[in-house]
C-alpha cells in the first residue's frame, strides 16, 4: 500500500476513535448537568443559570420555572436552586475539561485506550 | 403493606441451556450495590438459584444478593436469536413473560428493576428515587454514539416511540399499579396489539409492551406521564460488539460498524451505565467483573 494512504488510513482510524471518545465524555457531561428539584429535571445550561441570577438580582426569592419536559416546577428557594445549577455546571465542565485535555494528548489509539 | 426496604433493586434471571442468567445477575448485582448501595432482590426459579449458589458458593452470592423470590410459573416458549459478534449466533429460550409481575414480587417500596445485562457503573439513577410514578429510558444510543436502528426507535416506520424495559424505576402509586396492570393486559393479548401497533417479529418483547402501555396511559399521544430519566439516553452495547477489557475505572469495547460489519473501533467507557447486550461477551469477562475490586 502507498505509504501516504496507509498513514492517512491510520489517522482516519485514530480520528474516528477520538471523536467517539469525545462523545462518550459528552454523554457523561450531560448527566452531570442534570439538577432535580421538586419533581422536575433541569439541565444546568448557561442561559438558565443567567436567568435564575437575573431573578435573584431583581429581588425574587421564589419562582415557577419550566423544566426539561416543559412542565412548571415551583422553586421555593431560588438561591439554593441557583447554587445547585452552578455546582452542576461547574462540576460537569470541569470534568469535561480534565477528560478532554487528557484525550487531546493521546495521539494514538493505544494511548487512548491506556494500553 | 410491609416492605423489607424503602429502596431496592430487583432482577429476573432464568437460566437456559445456553446462557447462565443467574451468573449475569451476580455481575449486575455487584455493580449495582457498589454504585447505588441499596439491597438487591433476585427473582428466579429453583433450578437457576441452585445452580448459582452451587457454582459460586453461598458466601459470594450472599455478598451481592440480599433477597430471593422463587417463582413457579411455567415459562412460555420464546426463542431469541443472540449474536456474539456479527459472525456467530445461537438461539436460546428467553423467559420474560412474567416481568410485569414485578409490582407483586418486589419486596421494596421503591423499586429499580434492571435487566441482568444492565451494568450500573455510576450513581446516575440515584437522583430519580423520589420522582413519582414510573421511570424508563425512551432514548438510546449504541457505542458508536449513534441512535438505535429505526426498529428500536419506533415500533414501526410510522409507529409509536419505543420505551425500554431494561431499566424501570417505580413507586407504589396508583399510576405505577395501573402501568403494570396495563402491561399484563397487553402481554395477555400480545397478538392483538401486534396487529394494532404493527410491530414486527415473533419474539415476545417487553419493550413493546411497555411502549404500548405508555402510549395508552398517555391518552394515545406522546405525553409526559412517565419519567424518562431526564432524557439521558440508554447506552447499548450491541450483540455484535465485544468486551475487550474490564478495568476498575473503564471498560474497553470493540464496537462494530453496523453498516460495514468488517470494521470495528475501540471505545473506552468510563462513568456510564451500560446495557451489555452481548451475553457471551459478558460471560467471557464474568471472572474479571467479579474480581475487579470495589472502590
Amino acid at each position: 500500500m502507498d505509504e501516504r494512504l496507509q498513514k492517512a488510513l491510520e489517522f482516519s482510524n485514530y480520528n474516528l476513535t477520538f471523536t467517539n471518545q469525545k462523545e462518550n465524555i459528552r454523554n457523561r457531561v450531560n448527566q452531570l448537568k442534570l439538577v432535580h428539584i421538586n419533581g422536575g429535571s433541569f439541565s444546568a445550561e448557561p442561559s438558565l443559570i443567567s436567568f435564575v441570577k437575573t431573578l435573584l438580582d431583581i429581588g425574587k426569592t421564589e419562582a415557577v420555572m419550566i423544566d426539561g419536559k416543559d412542565n412548571p416546577v415551583e422553586i421555593k428557594n431560588l438561591q439554593t436552586f441557583f447554587d445547585d445549577l452552578v455546582s452542576a455546571y461547574t462540576s460537569a465542565t470541569n470534568e469535561y475539561d480534565i477528560e478532554y485535555n487528557k484525550l487531546k494528548k493521546m495521539r494514538s489509539i493505544k494511548k487512548i485506550m491506556d494500553w | 403493606m410491609e416492605y423489607s426496604a424503602e429502596r431496592g433493586i430487583c432482577m429476573f434471571a432464568y437460566n437456559n441451556e445456553q446462557l447462565d442468567y443467574g451468573q449475569f445477575s451476580l455481575l449486575a448485582a455487584k455493580q449495582a450495590k457498589q454504585y447505588l448501595d441499596v439491597p438487591v432482590c433476585l427473582i428466579t426459579d429453583n433450578g437457576t438459584w441452585s445452580w448459582l449458589t452451587q457454582n459460586h458458593g453461598e458466601h459470594l452470592v450472599d455478598q451481592f444478593i440480599d433477597e430471593v423470590v422463587i417463582t413457579k410459573e411455567e415459562p412460555k416458549q420464546n426463542k431469541r436469536t443472540h449474536y456474539d459478534s456479527p459472525y456467530a449466533n445461537f438461539v436460546a429460550q428467553f423467559t420474560n413473560d412474567n416481568k410485569h409481575k414485578i409490582y407483586e414480587y418486589s419486596p421494596y417500596e421503591k423499586t429499580l428493576l434492571i435487566d441482568i445485562d444492565y451494568m450500573i457503573r455510576t450513581n446516575f439513577l440515584d437522583a430519580f428515587w423520589d420522582t413519582p410514578g414510573v421511570g424508563m429510558y425512551n432514548k438510546a444510543k449504541d457505542l458508536n454514539n449513534k441512535p438505535m436502528h429505526m426498529r428500536e426507535t419506533l415500533l414501526y416506520d410510522a409507529g409509536i416511540p419505543m420505551w425500554w424495559s431494561t431499566v424501570i424505576m417505580f413507586d407504589r402509586s396508583d399510576i405505577s399499579k395501573m402501568f403494570f396492570d396495563t402491561w399484563a393486559h397487553i402481554a395477555e393479548n400480545y397478538s392483538f396489539y401486534q396487529y394494532i401497533y404493527n410491530f414486527p417479529g415473533k419474539l415476545f418483547r417487553t419493550d413493546y409492551c411497555v411502549s404500548i402501555a405508555v402510549h395508552i396511559m398517555n391518552g394515545m399521544i406522546e405525553g409526559d406521564l412517565f419519567n424518562n430519566f431526564g432524557g439521558i439516553p440508554l447506552i447499548n452495547m450491541l450483540q455484535q460488539d465485544d468486551i475487550v477489557e474490564v478495568r476498575e475505572d473503564d471498560w474497553i469495547f470493540l464496537v462494530n460498524n453496523r453498516k460495514e460489519e468488517w470494521k470495528n473501533i475501540l471505545s473506552s467507557i468510563k462513568d456510564s451505565d451500560i446495557h451489555c447486550m452481548n451475553k457471551r461477551a459478558l460471560d467471557r469477562h464474568s471472572a474479571d467483573i467479579l474480581e475487579v475490586k470495589n472502590d
